[in-house]
């Protein structure tokens, strides 16, 4: 079976890649945005004698070149998406990269499975009770303009496959990570806390963070695309989750100090009401980047099930607390890039 | 009343500054953002959710049949600039341009020219010239306090790791490379429209020269774009002197005016219009007063600014707002256009010269 894997070259990417080729499935298509990803992809091709990587350059933004990267392919891993720029560019890299994608995959004469990577940011957690549940059977957003850009441009990625889906009928898997970590990845999710005026406002306290470990979430993926049911979702997340406290405690031992300013709950919620209504009032002249509604998506807090995960027969590959070991042995030998 | 009727607002093109657009218009008085069209549906649906707009379209004929408008802010590349124009005017509708206003002076001549023939009006998103600071300026100029410009520094700092340089760094496709002029082309504007309205109504003499100083290790169609521009202006008896500089740091955006009574500086950053003190006494107590004199001055401007921050007045795009308010006044009661199409049109002249001593192969290619 070949499988066309989009995003390839990524953090994320990279992993998925190793994680097929760990599975047996050794023609693996890798779709990349940029040459010079492919040097890390062939030094893992390298432990996998068998393996049979092709590197295909696309741009997603141009329908043309998606043809002949899809051509010949039996399965669809789509993990490329935007984090980063205006807008305009993560609806361009997300969402019309993959209606462009879709019409492509939909073109096809042979049948295709298709898989997503979305995330948990689709989820209208918002209008749930702090602490609940969230699983595969909560709504997706349906206030997307209320929250950040990002979850707002993977809503309309992950309603794209399925209205495509709903329309031409191909085989779906859908998943969606929590906060994807690990070596090479980023040290603070927003949901730990953010860098305000030179100081760190930790603003996650004892909420649990929804964690997964880089090549644990690989896994997932892959372990879904090959066993995971049709026209299913599947939330990902590992096992002996930490707070948010416990995570900066632990950077703070093993990483370095980091001075940080913890904001209780009621605090913030306060705050953003004050954020949200000052920049009403002053026609935007500050953003509101604290809003009630950003703040209870983001540090409302809630518990996590990958019971639906485990269904299909995933497993951590390691655990949190080695995994945590590992990303920030990595962020202690290399700092983090500014932003 | 005809005066305070609601103008319906459409935008086409909605990209990264559509946003601009979208924010300031949001909150304009009289006026409501009606619609929003991308040939990319995905774009414009995005845009109208995001801004409540109630209205989203991916064809502009269609849009324009349904809507009514009675402005449409064209916000797309300039390659199509005029095609758009046209079709706008047809329906009814005066544009607001983002800028650069066409690939060439002729094109631009040509839009304004097809403006005119339609009975509707015009303007170019010149909003730094409209932010405060520029507005002090100008009636600083108006007062006499300045006297005969002598000579002109516009300076203007581009960051390429930037958001919007990023989206160019890493885009070889990007529309920025493929205009004649590149990067400066989508800079130029903001640099020569300080300088022609201070320069007499004749040809001026230019003389241009360009470099790449990072380096080109890409290897792809984002080597070929020079990022620092030196441009020597003559026109009667002023002279300028206007740069874009992509390395310096910090990044500026400035503008000095050396006048025959005073030289003043206008900081756009900072929003600060300072008038540098010279030295009244004798000796070295008169070179002691002078930068005490400066920092009063700076003082004062940080006050004035905080009150415009208390008034809620010191918003990002302020220029665009006041521009705005200034154009959509003129289409409700006549009156004279916020720029004149003159002036317009020499900032394209300027513009097209320096394109052809910076990108000679360009020009002389017929990438125009």
């Amino acid at each position: 079976m070949k499988i066309l894997v989009t995003g390839a070259g990524g953090f994320l990417g990279k992993s998925i890649v190793e994680r097929l080729l760990a599975h047996g499935q050794n023609e693996v298509r890798c779709m990349l945005r940029d040459t010079s990803k492919a040097r890390g992809l062939e030094e893992i091709a390298k432990r996998y004698p068998e393996a049979k990587l092709e590197f295909i350059t696309v741009n997603l933004r141009n329908p043309a070149e998606i043809v002949p990267a899809v051509a010949g392919c039996d399965m669809v891993i789509h993990a490329a998406a935007a984090l980063k720029g205006s807008p305009a560019e993560m609806f361009m890299d997300s969402a019309v990269a993959s209606r462009n994608l879709l019409e492509v995959i939909v073109n096809e004469l042979r049948p295709m499975r298709v898989v997503l990577v979305s995330s948990f940011g689709v989820m209208g957690v918002p209008e749930l009770p702090r602490s609940a549940m969230v699983d595969e059977s909560t709504p997706m957003e349906r206030h997307p303009e209320l929250r950040d850009v990002y979850s707002h441009s993977k809503l309309r990625q992950e309603q794209l496959f399925w209205e495509y889906r709903e329309k031409y009928g191909f085989d779906l898997v859908v998943l969606r990570p929590g906060v994807i970590y690990g070596p090479g990845g980023g040290h603070f999710s927003n949901r730990v806390g953010l860098s305000l005026f030179g100081r760190f406002l930790h603003l996650g306290g004892s909420n649990l963070l929804p964690l997964t470990y880089v090549d644990n979430c690989a896994e997932a993926i892959v372990v879904a695309a090959l066993s995971g049911a049709n026209g299913q979702v599947y939330n990902v997340v590992d096992d002996d989750l930490v707070t948010s406290r416990q995570y900066l405690a632990l950077y703070r031992s093993k990483v370095k100090p980091v001075r940080s300013i913890p904001v209780p709950y009621f605090a913030l919620m306060w705050g953003s009401q004050m954020v949200e209504r000052y920049s009403q009032r002053s026609k935007g002249q500050l953003p509101a980047i604290f809003t009630p509604y950003k703040t209870r998506a983001m540090w409302g807090g809630n518990q996590f099930s990958n019971a639906k995960l485990k269904s299909i027969g995933w497993r951590p590959l390691i655990s949190t607390r080695e995994g945590l070991e590992r990303a920030f042995a990595a962020f202690r030998a290399e700092p983090e890039k500014a932003k | 009343m005809a005066e305070t009727r609601r103008l319906r607002i459409g935008i086409v093109g909605c990209g990264k500054i559509a946003d601009g657009h979208a924010e300031v218009v949001k909150h304009l008085k009289g006026a409501e953002l009606a619609a929003v069209c991308d040939r990319e549906p995905l774009l414009a649906e995005q845009l109208a959710v995001r801004y409540g707009v109630p209205a989203w379209y991916g064809d502009m004929g269609e849009m324009l049949a349904r809507e009514n408008l009675d402005v449409v802010h064209i916000t797309t590349p300039p390659g199509v600039h005029l095609p758009l124009t046209r079709q706008c005017v047809a329906a009814g509708a005066h544009v607001f341009m983002e800028k650069p206003l066409a690939l060439t002076a002729p094109d631009a001549k040509e839009l304004i020219d097809a403006v005119v023939a339609g009975g509707r009006k015009m303007t170019v998103n010149y909003w730094p010239n409209f932010d405060p600071p520029a507005m002090e300026f100008k009636q600083m100029l108006a007062r006499g306090e300045v006297g005969e410009p002598v000579h002109v520094e516009a300076f203007i700092g581009y960051d390429l790791a930037g958001s919007y340089g990023q989206a160019l760094m890493s885009d070889a496709g990007h529309w920025v490379h493929r205009l004649p002029g590149k990067l400066f082309q989508n800079m130029m504007d903001h640099i020569f429209n300080r300088i022609v309205p201070l320069f007499p109504d004749v040809e001026p003499e230019i003389h241009a020269f360009a470099y790449k100083r990072r380096e080109g290790v890409r290897n792809d169609g984002t080597d070929a774009m020079l990022d620092e521009l030196r441009v020597f202006l003559r026109g009667g008896t002023v002279s300028a002197y206007a740069s874009l500089c992509s390395h310096a740091r910090p990044v500026a955006n400035t503008l000095k005016v050396y006048g025959t009574k005073a030289t003043v500086e206008v900081d756009f950053y900072n929003r600060t219009v300072i008038s540098i003190a010279s030295q009244r006494y004798p000796s070295a107590v008169g070179r002691l007063v002078p930068p005490l004199q400066m920092a009063g001055r700076y003082l004062s401007e940080s006050k004035k600014n905080i009150g415009q921050f208390r008034r809620s007045e010191f918003h990002y795009f302020a220029g665009m707002s006041k521009l705005l308010e200034l154009f959509y006044e003129e289409i409700r009661s006549g009156g004279e256009p916020p720029i004149p199409y003159s002036e317009i049109l020499r900032v394209a002249d300027v513009m097209d010269r320096v394109t052809e001593q910076v990108y000679p192969e360009t020009v002389a290619g017929g990438a125009r």
